[in-house]
Formats: structure tokens, C-alpha cells, sequence
């Protein structure tokens, strides 16, 4: 083979190489959301959500749009029992944080971009403050911790403090 | 002739908007469903304060047309995780989210009922059991479903904690 044609074989195979995962399909558990919030500090939120709004009776139903799994509500494992003696367990965690990037991926792209500034264009929130259409009424007012909670997370600077406060309200 | 239809047109709009009513609260399938799944009486009940202990009682007693008085909470207390004896003399306290608290006590099925009107629970709402000198809170909040077998549901998984009960199988208090 000579020089000229071996280098030309050489050039086909790393094209081949590198367009071939181009080509392929992405994997269906794949997320893509240009703008994602911060995984890592999503814990103490998540928490506070199954606290406020995954009761069984609503978004710890699985009847519900928003589904939330959490230690006092609904299981993800199958062997796990609603528990106020367990912790939430960490795939509970994420697929609570997989379901509110999904919600609306584009808008909270937006909302993180420019630093959590105003939140209330994702209707997660307008619904949270009763806003929009609730049948859960308006569990958070803006500005008490529950909506911090929330809220400073969004903004890319998770307020755990507010969101261990938030877990003894509304009833103390 | 006319005068005669003009007074008899608000009557028949009255009868006509009754009937609608009536009708729509009778053909609601998934209500109508609900109460189907919960089949008939057992173990020779009759409908009354102790009967279908454990059952979502909201199901029924929601004050629509047709149907048995209106609660705003209720429930069952069973005495353990693994049986069904209903526990009566159990204090359920129940306090709502602007702080009003409503006290009522188990019946010899252990069921419990507060009735419309005497307490409007502003949800969520925590629930406190009181039995012999032990109490037990309740962890979660009630988010906005009176009935207490509306989450309680046996056999206990993955969605449900299992019925309410007062006493551990060691003895101590869930």
C-alpha cells in the first residue's frame, strides 16, 4: 500500500471514528436543558417540597402530573413504606429534580441564565404562590422560607437554612 | 296568553336549573365509581356511626346531592399495624394551618367524624391521637383529603403507610 493510500485509509477510519457517535441516537434517558439548576444542592429542597406539597394526598400521588417521592410520602422503591423515620433516598431525589427540570426545561434554562430572576415566569412557582390555578391553594407566599427555599436555589444559591426553617411550617 | 308565560318562565327556570343540578351531581362517573369500588355493607352493618370502619369515608359523606350528610374529616383508629380491631376513646386532635383545633374521640368501631360546618379545616392540617396517657403525631401534614383511608389504604406499600393504628406490636406509639 503505498504512503498516499495508506494515509487516505489512515484520514477514513478517524472520520468514521468521529462521526459515528455524531450519527448515533442519544440515549432515552438523556436530559438536555441548555441552563440546568444545580444538582448538588437540590437535597434540602427536594425535602422541603415532599414536605409541603408530596403528601400522599397531592403531589405524593401518582395520579399527579407533578409527581413527588420523598421519605414521608410516595416511595419509589417498592419495598419502601412512607416513613417519617427514613430519609428520602437519593434516586427519590433525583427523579424529584428530574421532574421539576422537565416541567418547563426551556423556562428554567431562562430563570437560572439570568440568576433566578423572576422565578414567576415558571408556573412551578406561580402555582406555588397561588398565582395560577391551584387546587392545592397558594402553600407559598413570596419571600416567607418555603419560597426561599425554592426561590434562592433557582438563583444558584441554595438557602439551606430556609429550607430546614420551612420544614416546620405551616404548622408548628 | 302571554302575561301567563312570563309568570311561569322563572319557575321553570328554577325547575329547569334544578334539574341540572341534580343531574350532574348524580352522573359523576368517577364519584359514582369511587363509591361502587367500596361495595356493600359488611359483617350485617347498617349505615350509621360505626359502620365500614377503615373505608374513605369522604367517598359518601361529601354532601352531594343524594348522599349522607357532609364531613370534613374522617376516619378510623385501629389498635395495631397487623389487625383490624378498631381502637375507641382514641382523642383525635386535629389542628389546621391557621391554628384552629378540633378535638373529637374514637367510637366503639374506632371511627371518628366531624361534621361540616362544625370544623372547616384551612389544609394542610396536622393530626394528633391521644390514648391512654401515650399520644402519637402524625408526621406528615394532611394536604387536603378528610378521609384518613384516602392515603391509609391497606395492605400498606409504596404509596400508603397501611391503616391508621395507635399501638406499636412492642407496645410503643407509631
Amino acid at each position: 500500500m503505498s504512503g498516499a493510500r495508506r494515509g487516505a485509509c489512515v484520514a477514513f477510519a478517524a472520520w468514521t471514528a468521529l462521526a459515528a457517535p455524531a450519527c448515533s441516537a442519544p440515549s432515552p434517558d438523556a436530559r438536555f436543558v441548555a441552563t440546568p439548576p444545580d444538582r448538588a444542592t437540590f437535597p434540602p429542597v427536594a425535602e422541603e417540597l415532599v414536605h409541603r406539597c408530596g403528601t400522599l394526598d397531592c403531589h405524593g400521588s401518582s395520579s399527579r402530573n407533578l409527581r413527588i417521592y420523598g421519605s414521608t410520602g410516595l416511595r419509589l422503591d417498592p419495598g419502601d413504606r412512607p416513613s417519617a423515620t427514613q430519609a428520602s433516598t437519593p434516586a427519590e431525589i433525583d427523579r424529584d429534580f428530574d421532574g421539576i427540570v422537565g416541567l418547563e426545561p426551556e423556562i428554567l434554562s431562562e430563570v437560572i441564565a439570568s440568576g433566578g430572576a423572576a422565578p414567576e415566569r415558571l408556573t412551578l412557582v406561580r402555582k406555588a404562590r397561588g398565582g395560577e390555578e391551584h387546587k392545592g391553594g397558594a402553600p407559598f407566599t413570596a419571600g416567607d422560607d418555603q419560597d426561599k427555599c425554592l426561590t434562592s436555589w433557582l438563583a444558584g444559591h441554595a438557602d439551606a437554612d430556609a429550607c430546614a426553617r420551612a420544614l416546620a411550617l405551616p404548622i408548628p | 296568553m302571554n302575561g301567563g308565560r312570563a309568570r311561569f318562565a322563572p319557575a321553570v327556570a328554577i325547575l329547569a336549573a334544578l334539574a341540572i343540578a341534580s343531574t350532574g351531581a348524580a352522573c359523576d362517573p368517577v364519584h359514582d365509581d369511587a363509591q361502587a369500588s367500596l361495595g356493600g355493607e359488611t359483617n350485617g352493618d347498617h349505615p350509621g356511626p360505626t359502620h365500614r370502619p377503615g373505608e374513605p369515608c369522604l367517598v359518601c359523606h361529601d354532601g352531594k346531592v343524594g348522599d349522607p350528610r357532609a364531613f370534613a374529616v374522617a376516619g378510623t383508629v385501629f389498635e395495631d399495624p397487623s389487625g383490624r380491631v378498631g381502637l375507641s376513646g382514641v382523642e383525635v386532635t386535629l389542628k389546621d394551618s391557621a391554628g384552629a383545633v378540633f378535638t373529637t374521640t374514637t367510637n366503639r368501631a374506632g371511627n371518628f367524624y366531624v361534621n361540616a360546618g362544625a370544623f372547616t379545616p384551612i389544609y394542610p392540617m396536622r393530626t394528633t391521637l391521644s390514648y391512654g396517657g401515650q399520644t402519637a403525631q402524625m408526621r406528615s401534614l394532611v394536604g387536603r383529603d378528610g378521609s384518613c383511608a384516602g392515603c391509609h389504604t391497606d395492605p400498606s406499600g409504596p404509596a400508603s403507610p397501611g391503616h391508621v393504628y395507635f399501638h406499636e406490636l412492642d407496645g410503643g406509639t407509631p
